[in-house]
């Protein structure tokens, strides 16, 4: 068939006679031919788009190769062995030879850039008179400006990294350009907002807790949890306000964990009030929370409610009788220990018994030596000190 | 003069604080992770030893431990230096030998102040040996 395509194609040698070829082949040759021609061109692309990458990559380190260690003996030199510093100087009276920074190699866009990254490096690993020190080269060198320009940018990873880049730097975002960023519709650029938001803000750092309509994911609340337990200085309110107001069930559930983290006994009678909510992983989790709270008000409402909640529900009242502990409530939970038909209500109830200080070792023993095969290895499972719940 | 090892894979950290320390008159070696600094600790003495913690190869708790139970470095000063602020760690630090604890971000007066500190308190102690 080829031998006959060839000779054709000498014979005729267009574009059209080719088409004309391929039309006429069998369908089954056509849609291989194409498949061929776009494998082809995908493998084109793919190397090429590789070899580019690669270039590029090959430059920047080479670039970069030139540039940091000048960056490095710069800022080592005039910043972090600064005589200023020894000398104890006031940071804002110590001069700083700009012009060494305003050398051609890092006017460029890329020479700026490279400087922040390394500036932002120094700061995070050095603190007192030489990160005050490293501030006042980036404000001096008008870099914040660089990176304010960033968060103007269209492109989201363009903003992140603004925002990171002034909130390693200690600058301050108005409300403005970063409480609207806080309920972005990109993942990334919301969490990053939020966290930059708590660093920043220091009279109302939750304030876009009022304005969040996006719900918190667990992975955003475990990094927002980490800013807020180790950002120095940061003013912590009253959680109990977006308990009672907010509309967002994922800042109530994330609320009532900072309540428990701040011991915010204050709070309790607003959690108190959530055992009234319909959704019952609210309910849960606020009786979670008062459990962990030990707060022995709710002790009784706990109990009167008992039988009307769902299976989640009634664990966390179980926890919460044993970590609240007056021992108000033995016979409760004997009852549910010896009589509930679920596995998972009997281990719970047999683990607050075990863990309420004012219920005696007879009671143990004499539930021990009455109970059934299963009863006898749930308590004895409860018992060992290694196991938590 | 003074003999320093730094134990820290950040190249920052290595930098600055062989700049810091250089110009406070010590001498200082590098090593960029636990398995190299074991290595220097064998080949010669050391008058202090700073240790970053969360390092490749073989993290901080476990170099410092390795020191303690080398012939020499059974007695050398270490300082840890770590971003790392839980006092579980901190505590585990100090109960597998460490003199002293830095919390990153550190402070260069700071640093050279606890490093003069262990170092006179080794030679004064050497003395009355």
């Amino acid at each position: 068939m080829w031998q006959d395509f060839n000779s054709y194609l000498l014979e005729y040698p267009s574009l059209d006679a080719a088409i004309y070829y391929f039309i006429n082949l069998p369908l089954v040759i056509q849609i291989a031919c194409v498949f061929i021609v776009i494998a082809f061109l995908a493998t084109l692309f793919a190397y090429g788009s590789i070899l580019v990458r690669r270039f590029k990559g090959g430059r920047r380190d080479r670039r970069m190769s030139v540039i940091i260690p000048r960056i490095d003996t710069l800022l080592t030199e005039h910043i972090i062995l600064n005589e200023g510093l020894s000398e104890n100087i006031p940071i804002d009276q110590i001069q700083l030879p700009l012009e060494e920074f305003r050398i051609p190699l890092l006017r460029s866009r890329f020479g700026k850039q490279m400087l922040i990254d390394r500036i932002v490096s120094y700061k995070k690993s050095f603190t007192g008179s030489i990160g005050a020190l490293l501030r006042q080269l980036y404000l001096e060198l008008e870099l914040d400006k660089v990176s304010f320009k960033k968060m103007k940018s269209p492109k989201w990873n363009r903003k992140v990294q603004g925002m990171i880049e002034l909130t390693d730097m200690d600058m301050s975002i108005s409300d403005v350009n970063i409480l609207p960023l806080t309920n972005s519709k990109n993942r990334e650029l919301r969490a990053e907002a939020r966290n930059a938001y708590i660093k920043l803000s220091k009279n109302e750092p939750f304030k876009f807790f009022d304005i969040v309509t996006e719900p918190l994911l667990m992975w955003d609340q475990i990094e927002l949890f980490k800013t807020i337990t180790t950002t120095e200085e940061i003013s912590i309110p009253n959680f109990a306000r977006w308990v009672t107001y907010s509309s967002n069930k994922s800042i109530v559930s994330f609320c009532l964990k900072l309540i428990v983290h701040y011991n915010q006994q204050d709070a309790a009678p607003a959690v108190m009030r959530l055992l009234e909510n319909k959704d019952h992983v609210l309910r849960a989790n606020a009786i979670n929370c008062l459990g962990k709270l030990r707060y022995e008000e709710a002790e009784d409402k706990l109990v009167s409610i008992y039988s009307n909640q769902p299976l989640n529900c009634q664990i966390e009242i179980l926890k919460a009788l044993g970590r609240i502990d007056t021992g108000g409530h033995v016979l409760f939970l004997r009852q549910e220990f010896l009589h509930s038909s679920d596995f998972d209500i009997r281990k719970n109830a047999a683990k607050s018994l075990i863990k309420t200080t004012g219920v005696s070792q007879d009671l143990i023993r004499e539930l021990i030596d009455t109970g059934t095969a299963e009863n006898k290895l749930i308590l004895k499972h409860c018992m060992n000190p290694l196991i938590k719940f | 003069m003074r003999n320093i090892l730094i134990i820290d894979d950040n190249d920052i950290v290595q930098l600055v604080l062989k700049k810091i320390l250089a110009k406070e008159g010590y001498s200082v070696d590098i090593a960029i992770n636990g398995k190299e600094g074991l290595a220097r600790i064998g080949q010669q003495p050391y008058d202090l030893i700073i240790t970053d913690l969360m390092m490749p190869y073989a993290n901080g708790f476990e170099i410092i431990s390795k020191i303690r139970q080398h012939p020499m470095g059974k007695d050398t000063p270490i300082i840890i230096i770590s971003a790392i602020t839980n006092e579980d760690s901190v505590l585990e630090g100090f109960k597998l030998g460490a003199n002293d604890y830095l919390k990153k971000p550190i402070t260069g007066r700071e640093l050279i102040i606890r490093v003069k500190r262990l170092i006179d308190a080794q030679v004064s102690r050497a003395e009355n040996i």
